[in-house]
């Protein structure tokens, strides 16, 4: 069966067509994502408003895209699986809006889909034989949290943020160090050749035994450091790669100690990392070496995947699909976006 | 006037002091640089509203709007990823600003003519590595007695 899958959630238009073979084996057939980085850059951030207007732009052209590189017609799609939330409310709906409409004229079955579920099911769209429990660490702009998945569709929260996100943290220090947007790949570019260890920015860890993350009493410490409140009291002599590569240390750190914490506690033998900061190289070469040193597996899928995509949408959308008994979500039609909506 | 801080937990603290003495159709703006402690304000205060201590108070940078349920609603929002006043409008934010809840805004300035001539205005001082001076203004002498937590 061929799966359509839509995402804007956020910033990215997305649009897949994905074949599902023996129920569990997923075959891209094409990815297609519009980036609207190029206009956020401007703004060091995401603004809702062109987010939205560049939907409405992109939305047609990036699903025509999508069919048309997998060799397929509209017509061919079996089932459509389309981001229903957590999100930008304004974004969400124009996605969800087409996939209504397309499944309403085709006659064809739809599935709202939890974008933090697609990001969490990614990794089977490259390792379709990857078993049950698993940890995943769910880090990008606006999530830093900890799962523990034990099924398709069995996911129970162990920790998340206390206010910054992981990504939004880089955001706001790749602002404060004038390194452009999305953050955590310029401060991974500005950090080659940097010593993490010449600056000593803070490690948040809450309370010993805790799950959950804090990551803005490190960015008010690259702040304090940049005013120079903190020694060396002086940012005139800065070499930008020690400071950025020791930001990226203080984050990486707590997110691989959480993890393999977590994996301990819940005697699991499998780590997935999902979300845009998962492609952050000093995070999967630490996460690589931690796990080898203690026999934990540790997966993510490839950079494409780790960013918000569509392909993931339409995995997530099949094994929902699968979980229903094979029938559409129930009153399709009135489904509606959810800003907030929880795993 | 103007109250210090010397730590994150002060500033939460203060944060709830305010939080108590907040009324229906409050707005608080709130200004200040990145890092200087605006989230950990407004965390103290959606606290001092009477939101479930145990509930995650995190940054609405990405997400633009959090909302609780206090004494009565409160809308925590963050402009800081926006840019300009017709992407403000374009969120709707003043139907939350004209409405029954407690609205805590950070990075308020950039609601420009947006903002409510009635309003709470809390300026974020950096004055050392962990000291920050609030100033607040607020149209009534509500806060005159706020507590210090220094005493």
């Amino acid at each position: 069966m061929l799966i359509l899958g839509i995402e804007t959630s956020c910033d990215e238009t997305a649009a897949a067509v994905v074949e599902i073979n023996n129920g569990r084996t997923f075959q891209i057939k094409s990815n297609i994502i519009a980036s609207q980085h190029e206009i956020h850059n401007k703004y060091g951030g995401v603004v809702p408003e062109l987010a939205c207007r560049r939907h409405v732009e992109n939305i047609s052209p990036v699903i025509m895209e999508a069919l048309n590189k997998a060799g397929v017609t509209i017509n061919d799609i079996g089932l459509f699986a389309v981001t229903k939330g957590p999100g930008l409310i304004v974004a969400l709906l124009i996605g969800l809006s087409t996939a209504k409409a397309i499944a309403y004229a085709l006659k064809k079955p739809l599935v709202g889909v939890n974008h933090l579920e697609g990001h969490i099911l990614s990794i089977f769209l490259e390792k379709s034989d990857l078993s049950f429990p698993f940890v995943a660490l769910l880090v990008s702009g606006g999530h830093t949290e900890l799962y523990l998945v034990e099924d398709f569709g069995k996911y129970r929260i162990l920790g998340m943020s206390r206010d910054d996100a992981a990504g939004e943290a880089f955001d706001k220090a790749a602002k404060m160090l004038k390194l452009g947007y999305p953050g955590g790949p310029a401060i991974e570019k500005a950090a080659a050749g940097g010593n993490s260890r010449s600056i000593p920015f803070p490690r948040a860890y809450i309370a010993k035994d805790s799950l959950d993350f804090s990551f803005s009493g490190v960015k008010t410490a690259l702040k304090n450091y940049l005013n120079g409140f903190t020694p060396p009291y002086s940012t005139s002599t800065m070499y930008l790669p020690d400071v950025a590569a020791g930001f990226q240390e203080a984050i990486v750190e707590v997110l691989i100690n959480k993890a393999f914490f977590a994996a301990k506690r819940y005697n699991v033998k499998t780590i997935v990392m999902a979300g845009g900061v998962a492609s952050n190289k000093a995070l999967r070469t630490g996460m690589q070496e931690r796990g080898s040193r203690e026999g934990i597996a540790v997966f993510y899928p490839g950079p494409i995947l780790c960013t918000d995509n569509a392909a993931m949408i339409a995995c997530a959308g099949y094994h929902r699909f699968a979980a229903q008994g094979f029938s559409p979500d129930t009153n399709f039609y009135e489904m509606d976006a959810e800003a907030n909506m929880k795993l | 006037m103007e109250i210090l801080s010397s730590s994150p937990e002060e500033t939460q603290k203060i944060g709830k002091a305010i939080g108590k003495l907040l009324t229906a159709g409050d707005v608080v703006c709130l200004y200040g640089d990145l890092g200087s402690g605006k989230t950990c304000l407004a965390q103290g205060m959606i606290k001092g509203l009477d939101v479930a201590e145990d509930k995650y108070l995190r940054s609405p940078t990405f997400t633009l709007i959090n909302q609780y349920k206090g004494r009565m609603p409160v809308c925590h929002l963050d402009l800081y990823r926006l840019d300009n006043i017709n992407e403000i409008e374009d969120i709707g934010i003043e139907e939350h600003i004209c409405g029954d809840e407690v609205v805590i805004i950070e990075w308020a300035e950039k609601l420009e003519k947006l903002l409510p001539e009635r309003r709470i205005d809390i300026n974020i001082e950096t004055a050392d590595v962990n000291t920050r001076k609030f100033i607040i203004s607020c149209p009534d002498e509500r806060f005159v007695h706020l507590p210090n937590p220094n005493k």
